[in-house]
This record gives C-alpha cells, structure tokens and sequence, in this order.
C-alpha cells in the first residue's frame, strides 16, 4: 500500500520534471525566435528557466534517491561481510532520511523569509524557489526512510543487490 | 577541526557507500553547524548553486545527444563513418573510433556514446571476427573523445567550478585538437592490433554511397555546428546555443528524417531529467563543499603540501595527474570536477598553466578513470553492451590506456595543444 503510493508519488515527481524540461526547451526556443526574429525578447524566459531547473533538479534528485540511482563509490561496502554491508545500506537510507528532514525544515523556513521578495520578471514570490528543495527535503525523507524501515523490518531474508548475482 | 569535520564526514559517507552529492551536502551541514552558522545555508547554497544561468546548457546538451540517440542521428553518423574510415586495415575499429569523434563531439557524454554506438558496432564488429574484449575496449575508450571535443557539458560544470572567470567559447576550442589527438592515438593502436590479429578491412563503398552517407548525416551533425558556433559566434550565449541545437535535434529527427517515435521522445525527455538531475544535485551540494573548502584554505595548503616535496613544475603536474587518476579510479567525474577544480586549478595557476590547458588535462585525465575499475562507468556500461566479463577487456585494454596517457602527457606538456586553436580565436 505505502509502497504503490510512493511509486505514484515518483511517477508524479518525473512527470512534473519531464514537463518542466519540455516547457524549459520550448521557452527558450521562444526566446531566440522572439529576440531573432520578432525583434522582441521575452524577458520572462530566462527568469523562469532559473525556476523550472530548479524543479528539475531537485524532483530529479528525489527520484534519483528512489530508484538509488544517485552517484556513489560502493566499493569498499562492497567487499565487506554481508551483515555490514546491510547495516551500512540501511544506515544510508535512514541517514538520508535525516538528511531530507532537515531538507525539508530548512526549506520551509527559507520559503518564510522569501516570502516577500518576488521574483524578477515573474512577480512571484521567491518562495517558489524554495519550494523546490523542501519538497526534494519531504520527498527524500519518505523515499529513504521508507526503504530503510522495509528494510530493518525483513532485515534477516534482506539481500544487498550486489549479493543477489551469487544467490 | 572544522576541516576535519567536513573531510571526515565526507570520506566516511564515500566509504560506506553513500550517494556522494548527500555526503557532500550533510558534510558542508555539520561543518557550518560547527562553525556556528545555521546548518539552512547549505540549502540556501544548494539552490543558488543551481539557479546559475549558463548551467542551464547541461540540460541543453543532455537532451541534444538523448535526442540524437533515439532519433536515429547517431546511426546515420556511424554510417558516414564506415563510408570513410571503414576501408581501413581493422575497419569498423577505425569507424567506431570516427563515430565516436563526430557523436561524441555532440552529445558530450561518454556514457551516451558508448550507449549509442556501442549497441549499434559492437555485435556487428564480433559478427565480423573482431574478438569481443577489442570490440569492447575501442567503444570505452574512444568514448571519452566525447569529453573533451565540444560541445561538452563537463566543460560547464569545469568553467562553474573554477568560478565562472573561464570562457566556454576558450573551453570549446581548446578540446578539439587534444580530442582529435586521442582517436588519433586509439586509431593507431587500434590498427596495431588489427595487424597482429589480421581484422579485416571493409570493401571502400565507392565515392557515390560516401556522398551520400554524408548527405544523410550533415543535417544532423549540424546540431553540433548549432551549438558549437552559436557560442563561438557570440550570436548566442551557451545556454541559448544549448537550447536551440537541441530544439534544432528535435525537429529534425522528427520532421525531416522522421524516425523520432513519441516512446523515442519520452525517453529521451526522462533520461535527460534522470541525468540533469544526477550531475547537478551534485553541483547544487558542491557549491556549499567547495565555499568551505575555500574557508579552510585547502587550495592553499595543499599547494604548499605539493611545493614541499618539489617545486619543479612538471614534477609537481605528474603529482597532480597521479592524484586525478587515482581519484577518478574510484570515483565519477562530475564530481571529482567539482571537488578538485577549486582545489588544483590556484596550483596550476601559480605554476603559470592557463585555467583552459588545465581544464582540458582535467577532462582527459578524469575521462580515463571512466574506463578504470574498481569504478568505471563507461568499462562497465561497455561490458554490459559487449556482453563480456570485466577481467576479459581489462586483459587487453592497456594498449588503449596507454594511447590515452600519450595524449594526456602531451596535453599537461604542451600548451599549444590546447592553446593554440584559441589563441586564433582571439
């Protein structure tokens, strides 16, 4: 139930992000075609290019931290006994975890300050900036500490990936 | 103590196996939590660090070869390369090597390269007696041209990393001929070897089918031209250049050649989020690593270390190419560039070494270590490809590192090479 629930949770995260990028490519071609061609550039692009990489990158980056796909050196976990190796893996997601709760508190507060300064061009609040990395912070903190409580609570038949080629 | 904080905590995440851009992240937090600041402007950084206008070519350039991969670009370049290289003594080498200098030279990605090409020559090469471990072993290698020939988004993230006082455009010139010196160097390794093991040469197609393999390609190469001289020109920045080559790549593919599918389109639009997402979380928690790193005046420090134990030049270049190689043995590139740019580049600096010449060393030596075990991307993802055991290639892959080595050599060396193209520019 939690698990189908998180898995349309980074559907929806790719989702948002791949329109983000489609929108972000569109825009600018907007931008050289309305500087080149109508003589008229459309100020707005670049500001809310600056925007949407954000959403980007950090939905991106919470998806990455779902399908751990994200960039690590897991060679020296790697040649440890197994038990360590689960310890260590499940230490990871909860210290991520941890890591996205403070993600997440930080960028509420963040989204406070910024409340009152607007964007330039697009007259928004700066908070929508911020909104960016406190959803990555909530996300990640579900995406890890989901996957790292799965796993202490079948710690026993629990078997790293790099070990399921010998199983 | 603050350092040691910061190293400590950052060495422990990479030894237990964490994602290195959160080791990066939680690292700076502790160390800003140490020194008294609130731990939020490690995500106040964090989102600065991505919000960066000329950061905006990664996505550009990673949608641009996505594109071209699944739009059927790539395969029309592989097939102008067999046309004029495939006639040569170990054939389809020479033409996995040229496609990767024209593919490669557009996508900016190794990875993609390999993905790209190595799908497409490594089972025609095996087909055609060539022995799996060679076939997989030119694909690896000859990838990292795609590093260093522009457009290349690693060299973004160099110019982000030294600080933003590197041009693009300088960047851009700067990695053709050392890129063009690489697969001349794997080209003749690769016909040494196709000598000893008598691989043979493919019938020369005629002048006809050439012209017309060339027909078919130039639309799609000209995405690079797009990119590469809308910067030069100055007529776009790079994030421009960037956008409108990959707009250019899609409708191409998809008005003109007509073989971009809508699950082509998809896919590429989500590998591209998948590997924007991947390289600038990285870029977005090194801002804060690296502010910190200046803080505690590691460039410094460490320059002084390396001054202590010689202060001949090219001793103290080997020291730092030794160092980047291992590094990058064990870990990945964008994240050794933005780790150890602020930390060498005020060293080569001080060494009179132009920022440029440094940056395409950097590439060069860090695109080599994608082709190294124990964490080798590019070897792994070839393998896989090649369907091969990892100890198969690393037997017989030592002529193509040492191929790589000559040109990294003459690139530390020799400024010209790097130099020389922009220096007409200017």
């Amino acid at each position: 139930m939690i698990d189908t629930f998180l898995e349309w949770l980074r559907r929806a995260c790719l989702f948002a992000a791949s329109a983000a990028l489609v929108f972000l490519v569109i825009s600018f071609g907007w931008l050289v075609f309305g500087r080149y061609v109508l003589n008229a550039t459309p100020t707005w692009v670049e500001q809310s290019a600056l925007l949407l990489i954000c959403y980007i990158v950090f939905l991106g980056a919470a998806v990455g931290v779902r399908e751990e796909t994200h960039i690590g050196v897991t060679l020296f976990r790697d040649v440890m006994p197994s038990t360590i190796q689960k310890v260590l893996i499940i230490f990871i997601d909860f210290a991520l975890a941890a890591f996205g709760a403070a993600m997440l508190t930080a960028g509420i507060m963040l989204m406070q300050f910024g409340w009152d300064t607007k964007l330039p061009m697009l007259n928004i609040p700066e908070s929508f900036r911020t909104l960016a990395i406190t959803s990555c912070g909530g996300l990640i903190f579900l995406f890890a500490g989901a996957r790292g409580l799965s796993r202490l609570l079948r710690f026993k038949s629990y078997v790293p990936e790099i070990l399921q080629e010998d199983v | 103590m603050g350092l040691a904080i910061l190293l400590g905590t950052f060495g422990l995440g990479i030894i237990i196996g964490a994602p290195v851009a959160f080791a990066m992240g939680i690292a700076a937090a502790a160390a800003f939590f140490y020194e008294g600041f609130p731990a939020l402007i490690t995500f106040q950084r964090a989102t600065a660090g991505v919000s960066v206008f000329s950061l905006l070519a990664i996505p550009f350039f990673v949608f641009a070869g996505e594109i071209m991969l699944h739009g059927g670009i790539a395969k029309r370049l592989v097939r102008l390369a067999s046309a004029l290289v495939g006639h040569l003594k170990g054939g389809l080498a020479m033409v996995n090597i040229f496609s990767s200098m024209l593919f490669g030279g557009i996508s900016g990605s190794a990875v993609a390269d390999i993905s790209a090409l190595g799908s497409l020559l490594v089972p025609v090469m095996k087909e055609r007696g060539y022995r799996p471990d060679f076939a997989v072993n030119v694909t690896v290698t000859s990838s990292i041209a795609g590093i260093v020939i522009p457009p290349s988004h690693n060299m973004i993230i160099f110019a982000v990393a030294a600080g933003g006082g590197i041009s693009v455009s300088k960047l851009f010139l700067a990695g053709v001929v050392p890129g063009i010196l690489m697969c001349v160097s794997l080209a003749i390794a690769a016909w040494i070897i196709s000598i000893r093991h008598n691989y043979p040469a493919e019938p020369f197609p005629g002048w006809r089918v050439v012209g017309q393999a060339a027909m078919d390609a130039i639309p799609g190469f000209f995405t690079a031209v797009i990119i590469v001289g809308g910067t030069l020109s100055g007529v776009f920045t790079v994030t421009e250049s960037g956008a409108f080559g990959a707009l250019y790549a899609v409708l191409l593919t998809l008005f003109y050649y007509r073989s971009l599918s809508l699950d082509g389109f998809t896919r590429a639009v989500v590998g591209t989020v998948r590997t924007t997402a991947m390289v600038m979380i990285l870029i977005a928690f090194a801002s804060s690593f690296a502010y910190l790193l200046a803080l505690y005046q590691v460039p410094a420090k460490l320059s002084d270390l390396l001054l202590t134990i010689s202060e001949n030049p090219i001793i103290i270049l080997l020291m730092i190419n030794v160092i980047l190689l291992i590094l990058g043995m064990i870990m990945d590139m964008a994240a050794l560039i933005l780790i150890c740019t602020p930390i060498f580049l005020p060293i080569a600096k001080n060494l009179g070494m132009d920022p440029t010449q440094f940056g395409i060393m950097m590439l060069i030596n860090l695109g080599l270590g994608l082709c190294t075990p124990p964490v080798g991307t590019c070897l792994f993802v070839g393998c896989a490809v090649g369907k091969i055991k990892l100890e198969q290639a690393l037997k017989s892959i030592w002529p193509f590192y040492l191929a790589i080595l000559a040109a990294l050599i003459l690139v530390t060396y020799v400024p010209g090479i790097s130099l020389w193209l922009p220096s007409l520019y200017e």
